[in-house]
């Protein structure tokens, strides 16, 4: 088998290479229609293998694209092994070939409907790029020659082709995180005038009490009577506001809770002569 | 057992009152020490472990609080749950029952006991429901001045199974310490409010501040308090008493709940705790009008009081609606409405009907979870009709809602049982105070004698303080009335120990059954699984279930989980029942995306086990169908007839949704050809049973009830599952001769 | 495991030339002994670079892809065989096992021999489709050699370097090749890929090019005829599993013949004679195939808390941390080139990119290289960034999948938490707070002053019974 090959092919060789610098391939009558399927105005163009038609043709939904020619080995018709049409698409370069129906005697036809095309062709934004290559075996030398252009016609109709980009491995674009706004505070100024106002609050109620006849008058007396008592109770409670800054700056819980208790025990302990001392005032009608 | 201990001290007790103390004190304790023991059950018939699925959390986070720290607990980021969104645990949880074991603990290793923190888990729940009777008994003291009742509402509350159902050995739930805090919360209450006093309401909310940090069921009180104070404020019983103890209670309470993480700003937010603050409102109101009225003269008062009163009305109501429309107050919660309208769950929120114990209570369930104390419950109601003070007005607002609820929710049983032991209590130490008299009347009174039971109770409602002379002459009427109730207390007690021995011990993590001989025959699927996980896949190794196993997978298995029992993510439990309920293609990229490794379904086809996914397939549904309406359809889960159905007749959606496939994958082979049969549903199955694509089955357990699958890796010659099983079967290819449709280049 | 491979590698570096990554252990299937020779100078450079050889016939009873469950051989070449399957020791199966568990395979065609079914089953699998009744030649009537048969045969191709399709990938396959160079591709069989990411052409047939059955499509062609034709027709094509093994299959196994490793040949459109890039072609085909060329390694992750001044910042790789962390993410690659570890360059239009996910990215971004801990046999790259505001279980993830380069897919998992109660800013800082922190210091004070007042106060004429009432 490999053998008779060769040998045929080295026959071939000899032969090509004797013809090779005069024969190629081209073709005549070329024609190419766009036939709708209801309405009548049909396209019709004369094609060249010189020259590519300067307008693009447009290929509706339900058209049918009809290209003739006959094949012409150095002028004379015959048939090549391959008669391709050749669409591309202009963006990505993705070509498809679509062989033509060849007679013996060169004559060749193709008809190209939507349903013929690749799924990129259709959703393609600019025309379609076609050419005509035709060659065989042989010395002849091929014909790939660009012959027109096609714009593909959606139906706005119809659902429009979708096509989904196959995954490919490789850069993905960039993502940021968004963040949330952070909360945010009103001016300060209005803040520190709110602050000045409960701050005056104080002042305000110390000089109503005063007004009202409030005053500390008898803290001798209750010193003198039980010093001890009182001085431990209202310290106590001062100690236990402490305290609760404490919690409030440094301290976490654990560290307060005992410190709480003993404040808390020394508070009722002492609290009890000291209340007890107050109520023996106010018995006494000195309240 | 105890029944019969305060009859006998009624009948032959001393005269002395510290006699009386000390015995009451005595029997107290036996009833605490019933109460525990017959809680302890569940740990005789089985052992003693962590039941069911809430607690298996609680058990966990009181281990990781025990071994991190109060503070590390505090800010406790668990991400082994909810894969991949984790949970701020510490933030979203009750802590109280944790705090309270790690205290116990901390507490017994102070006193050189060393005690495993399991064992302090299982008993806390008797040893709270010992606390939970005293309470009962103090609760009931307030109410009457009769010494028996307290005794026998704190026996009632200590073997009554609608408090057992949540409190068995092992059953270490929130619920377990919150009985006991609800009772003793309304103590405190009733006796704020008799004394007026400030330390008694200090005292209230402090233990309402720690029942907010055990239960979410604090709502209960936050709601009922305010009711009884406005139910006594329009029955004119306003006080300064009522105003000392209510404004103490809700400022410290509403402060100590607000310490809670969990609970934060609610109180001043949700609807739910919009009532306690519109009394407080309007208690400062009274106590404004209260002091004018002593100030100007009454006639001007009149008219001053329905102006202000309207005006005060009008702008609350007016500020309530604004601040709520304006998204300040947010409204009434779906599980709310659901309290009102049983049916707005099901069609709203499936994921709250989903749940057994949110449904409506079955009649039945009230005689069993109370047995004789269902009848005598609204004759103790009745008596403290009769009196009506202000502390029984507490009783009958609390009956009246208690009952309503847990009509509405069996687990709101609960809530119930204390209102109804303390009730009933006071009916049969009423009749058991008039019966047992053992002495004859001595004044005859011809009107007593006559309708002894009838009238009675009117004239001495009417005047309480005032008790006429009434009694029983017939010594035969005596031991008649006294001996059938005392047989009623012992089928009482009887009935207890039944229920609890049989219904209510069972761990639910293994399952019980009978031999043909009649011993006891331990299902231990459960366990067995999940020391399989333990054992033989990655620490983390995320496993899909449905929600309800999560708690016991991240307990047990010590796995993370995608949901658990904690369902404070709908989307997230729906994306499970999505992928549960559709085809392995399209449930296939939602597992991935989780970074799911097994699957784990229950399956009772095979011995019976009526809690199994298939049976709960539909919630699962319903659930993802609430989210995804167009890819998830109930209704293609049912034949054209209608029906439910698992067997040949199936549709195909069911049939090729991952539930149905990782339930029956494999199980006709146990069976001869043809004959395998559903045992659960009681249908035959097809001979040729579902094949597994992008699953493959990893474990089975010894009675088929849980079943593991392992999730596939991409295929590594990346093909799609099916064809690489098909490929791997050795089914030849098909050329994808001839394709229809448009032809697709290749493109780079 | 990679280390001690690496070590071994070294080791053996020193002994031989240069060996690949993972092994060299080769198994060859030929017909029979006879036809090696026509390969020797492609064999002989395969053993030059330390691969150990051994000949099987496909019905060879001691052939055996696995012993005790693992695999025999590192790599398999196969060469055309005339028989039509391969026999139950190279089953479809067998070859999906040996891909699965990180066998390499190389697989030549040829024009006049139907590729045996199991192959055919094999790219089928990997969505690589042959002629029909796989046998099927590509010819090209504007590009092929204008010397000896394929004159008027039209069926040795010539064809420029393999350049790769995109800018964003490395050039293996013609790197050091003239513009001028070409490449022979007698007698082949061409193949059509499948979508698959998998899969990528070294080798395109011009757009001039088809396939056709040279014994049954002698005439014209119809349109059902054709198999493919143009770029679509793939001569040479790589797939990488997502292990990472690898497989080429080439068209022409005349290609790697030594008749054509230094053969003359002039092209159809005319020129002068030019030597064929075959010899390169089929060394770097093969290095590529046999993990020599384009394997990555991950030396080392290291992800930290990028915060100055915090203690934690100096732990490495933590398992947790804070929302709105800064981190500093860096990873060390090594690329391996025939016979040594090297830093790995990203190439020109290409990023290594490093995901920050949580069900999906939150974070995608370039890794930068960081000169200071790279070295001549490792990179690194390194991001900095600050972790979204949301909490859950995050992955850092590089996901480096390129055609040509074997996968890295390193997942770290972390562990991303709330605020602990007291990592908010305290309550002082805020402005918005004073107001209230003031309304607890006076309401101490007024708790304070009031205390002393109601102990301590002196009866007044009236006032007292007034300021108790207010109270």
């Amino acid at each position: 088998m490999r053998l008779t090959r060769s040998i045929a092919s080295a026959l071939l060789l000899f032969s090509a290479g004797v013809a090779q610098a005069a024969s190629a391939w081209s073709f005549d009558d070329g024609s190419l229609q766009v036939v709708a399927k209801k309405s009548g105005d049909n396209v019709k163009e004369k094609l060249n293998s010189k020259t590519p038609l300067a307008n693009p043709v447009t290929l509706g939904s339900l058209d049918t694209l009809k290209l003739g020619l006959t094949a012409k080995d150095n002028g004379n018709g015959k048939r090549p092994h391959q008669a391709f049409l050749v669409l591309q698409e202009q963006d990505s370069g993705l070509e498809a070939p679509f062989p033509m129906m060849v007679k013996e005697n060169g004559k060749a036809v193709l008809q190209i409907t939507h349903k013929d095309l690749p799924m990129q062709f259709l959703v393609a934004k600019k025309p379609l790029k076609a050419s005509i290559v035709l060659a065989s075996f042989g010395a002849s030398q091929g014909l790939n020659a660009p012959a027109f252009e096609v714009k593909i016609g959606i139906d706005p109709n119809a659902p429009a082709p979708t096509y989904e980009k196959p995954l490919r491995y490789g850069k993905q674009p960039e993502i940021h995180h968004i963040f949330r706004p952070d909360p945010k505070s009103p001016p300060k100024v209005v803040s520190l005038f709110f602050t000045l106002l409960v701050v005056a609050a104080l002042p305000a109620l110390l000089i109503g009490w005063a007004i009202l006849g409030g005053n500390v008058k008898h803290l001798s007396t209750a010193l003198s009577r039980a010093p001890l008592s009182h001085a431990t109770f209202f310290g106590s409670i001062v100690a236990m506001e402490f305290v609760f800054f404490l919690y409030y700056t440094t301290w976490n819980l654990f560290q307060v809770l005992p410190v709480m208790a003993a404040v808390a025990a020394v508070t009722v302990l002492s609290g009890t002569k000291a209340l007890g001392e107050v109520q023996a005032r106010r018995l006494a009608g000195d309240r | 057992m105890s029944a019969a201990d305060p009859l006998q001290v009624l009948a032959s007790a001393g005269k002395g009152e510290s006699t009386r103390s000390v015995l009451r004190v005595i029997i107290l304790a036996l009833i605490a020490g019933a109460a525990i023991s017959s809680r302890l059950f569940s740990v005789i018939r089985f052992e003693s472990i962590i039941h069911e699925f809430d607690p298996w959390f609680n058990f966990r986070a009181t281990k990781y609080l025990v071994a991190n720290g109060f503070y590390n607990f505090w800010d406790w980021f668990d991400d082994r749950t909810w894969h991949p969104l984790g949970r701020v645990t510490g933030g979203t949880l009750y802590p109280g029952l944790m705090v309270t074991s790690g205290v116990i603990y901390h507490a017994l290793r102070a006193l050189t006991i060393p005690v495993d923190i399991r064992n302090i888990c299982v008993l806390l729940a008797p040893g709270f429901s010992g606390l939970t009777a005293i309470a009962a008994y103090l609760l009931t003291n307030e109410m009457t001045p009769s010494p028996s009742a307290g005794l026998l509402a704190a026996l009632f509350m200590g073997i009554a199974p609608g408090y057992i159902s949540r409190s068995v050995a092992g059953s270490y739930d929130n619920e377990a310490i919150a009985i006991f805090l609800l009772v003793f919360t309304f103590y405190l209450w009733i006796k704020a409010l008799k004394q007026g006093s400030m330390l008694w309401g200090a005292l209230c909310a402090l233990f309402y501040g720690y029942m907010v940090a055990s239960w979410g069921g604090y709502a209960f009180i936050t709601c009922l308090l305010p009711l009884h104070s406005f139910v006594l404020i329009c029955m004119g019983r306003y006080s300064t008493r009522l105003y000392v103890a209510y404004t103490t209670w809700y400022a410290l309470g509403t402060l100590a709940s607000m310490q809670i993480p969990f609970v934060g700003f609610l109180p001043v937010k949700t609807s739910e705790h919009m009532p306690a603050l519109g009394i407080f409102g309007f208690l400062q109101l009274l106590a404004f009008l209260d002091y004018v009225r002593s100030a100007i003269p009454s006639r001007q008062f009149q008219t001053f009081l329905w102006l202000f009163a309207g005006t005060a009305f009008g702008v609350g109501l007016l500020g309530l609606v604004v601040a709520t429309s304006m998204g300040f107050i947010a409204p009434w919660s779906g599980r709310f409405y659901s309290l009102w309208d049983t049916g707005y769950a099901k069609i709203h929120i499936p994921i709250i009907a989903s749940v057994s114990e949110h449904q409506p209570t079955a009649w039945p369930a009230f005689f069993f979870d109370l047995q004789m104390l269902v009848w005598l419950f609204p004759v103790g109601v009745y008596l403290l009709f009769q009196e009506l003070a202000d502390e029984h007005v507490f009783i009958v607002v609390y009956a009246l809602f208690g009952s309503y609820f847990a009509g509405v929710m069996v687990r709101l049983m609960l809530t119930l049982t204390p209102v109804v032991c303390v009730a009933a209590a006071i009916a049969v130490s009423h009749l058991l105070d008039i019966y047992l008299n053992a002495k004859s009347p001595e004044n005859p009174d011809a009107a007593a004698d006559k309708d002894a039971d009838g009238k009675k109770g009117g004239k001495a409602g009417l005047k309480s303080t005032n008790k006429p002379l009434v009694g029983i002459y017939a010594g035969w009427v005596k031991s008649v009335i006294v001996s059938s109730f005392a047989i009623y207390l012992l089928l009482f007690v009887m009935h207890c120990t039944w229920v609890t021995s049989n219904a209510y011990s069972s761990p639910s993590v293994v399952l019980a059954s009978r031999l043909p001989d009649g011993s006891q025959h331990i299902i231990d699927d459960y366990r067995e699984a999940y020391q399989w996980l333990r054992q033989n896949t990655r620490e983390d190794a995320k496993i899909m279930s449905w929600w309800d196993y999560g708690y016991q997978i991240g307990g047990m298995a010590d796995r993370p989980t995608l949901v658990d029992n904690n369902t404070w993510n709908n989307t997230h439990i729906a994306t499970v029942g999505k992928a549960m309920a559709s085809s392995e293609e399209r449930s296939y990229p939602i597992m991935r995306q989780h970074e799911v490794d097994y699957v784990l379904v229950v399956f009772g086809g095979l011995l019976g086990y009526s809690g199994d996914d298939i049976n709960k397939f539909l919630w699962m549904v319903r659930i993802a169908e609430g989210i995804w309406p167009d890819e998830v359809k109930e209704r293609d889960f049912f034949t054209a007839r209608g029906e439910y159905r698992v067997d040949g007749d199936a549709t195909e959606t069911m049939k090729n949704s991952v539930m149905y496939k990782t339930s029956y994958y494999n199980y006709q082979n146990l069976f001869p050809p043809g004959q395998a049969v559903d045992r659960m549903r009681g249908v035959r199955l097809p001979e040729v049973g579902p094949q597994l694509t992008h699953l493959e089955e990893a474990f089975t357990s010894e009675n088929w009830i849980i079943r593991i699958y392992k999730v596939k890796d991409l295929d590594n010659l990346g093909r799609d599952h099916a064809s690489a099983v098909a490929f791997d079967k050795g089914v030849k290819k098909k050329k994808p001769a001839k394709k229809k449709g448009p032809r697709v280049l290749r493109v780079e | 495991m990679r280390l001690s491979l690496s070590f071994a590698a070294a080791l053996f570096a020193a002994a031989v030339s240069a060996v690949s990554t993972t092994g060299n252990r080769l198994l060859v299937i030929l017909d029979d002994d006879g036809d090696k020779h026509v390969y020797s100078k492609f064999l002989g450079d395969l053993k030059s670079r330390g691969f150990d050889l051994s000949f099987k016939t496909p019905k060879s009873d001691s052939l055996s892809l696995f012993h005790l469950g693992e695999r025999s051989y590192d790599h398999i070449i196969f060469f055309p065989t005339k028989t039509k399957g391969l026999g139950p020791n190279l089953t479809p199966n067998l070859l999906v096992d040996f891909l699965n568990a990180q066998g390499n395979i190389l697989v030549t065609l040829h024009s006049n021999v139907a590729a045996p079914t199991s192959l055919a089953a094999l790219l089928a699998e990997l969505d690589i489709q042959l002629p029909a009744d796989r046998a099927g030649l590509v010819v090209d009537h504007f590009h092929h050699a204008a010397d000896n048969s394929s004159a008027s045969a039209h069926d040795v191709l010539l064809l420029p370097p393999p350049k790769p399709v995109r800018s964003d990938v490395k050039d293996f396959f013609s790197a050091g090749a003239g513009p001028d160079d070409v490449l022979a591709f007698p007698r082949g069989m061409g193949a059509t890929l499948g979508a698959s990411a998998l899969l990528n052409p070294i080798v395109r047939a011009p757009a001039t090019a088809y396939s056709y059955n040279p014994k049954e499509q002698v005439g014209a062609l119809t349109a059902d005829d054709v198999f493919a034709a143009g770029t679509q027709l793939s001569l040479v094509s790589a797939f990488q599993a997502r292990n990472s093994a690898r497989l080429a299959l080439v068209g022409a196994a005349e290609m790697l013949q030594d008749a054509w490793f230094d053969a003359e040949v002039t092209a159809a459109a005319g020129g002068s004679k030019k030597k064929t890039l075959n010899r390169e072609f089929a060394k770097r085909l093969s290095g590529w195939t046999f993990q020599e060329l384009g394997v990555l390694r991950t030396n080392w992750i290291e992800h930290r808390l990028d915060e100055p001044g915090d203690a934690r910042s100096n732990e490495t790789n933590p398992n947790i941390y804070r929302i709105k962390n800064n981190v500093q993410y860096t990873i060390s690659l090594s690329e391996y080139a025939w016979d040594s570890w090297t830093a790995f360059a990203v190439p020109d239009n290409d990023d290594l990119q490093l995901e920050f996910t949580m069900l999906s990215p939150f974070h995608r971004l370039p890794l930068s290289w960081d000169t200071s801990r790279s070295s001549e046999a490792a990179s690194a790259y390194t991001a900095h960034f600050r972790l979204p505001d949301q909490h859950g279980i995050f992955n850092f993830r590089v996901n480096y999948k390129r055609p040509f380069l074997s996968n890295i897919d390193e997942k770290n998992t972390v562990s991303v938490r709330h605020m602990a109660h007291n990592e908010w800013p305290r309550s002082f800082v805020i402005s918005g707070a004073w107001p209230w922190i003031a309304g607890v210091a006076v309401t101490v004070a007024g708790w304070l002053a009031f205390c002393a007042v109601w102990m301590y106060s002196a009866p007044a004429k009236q006032g007292v019974r007034g300021d108790k009432k207010t109270r």
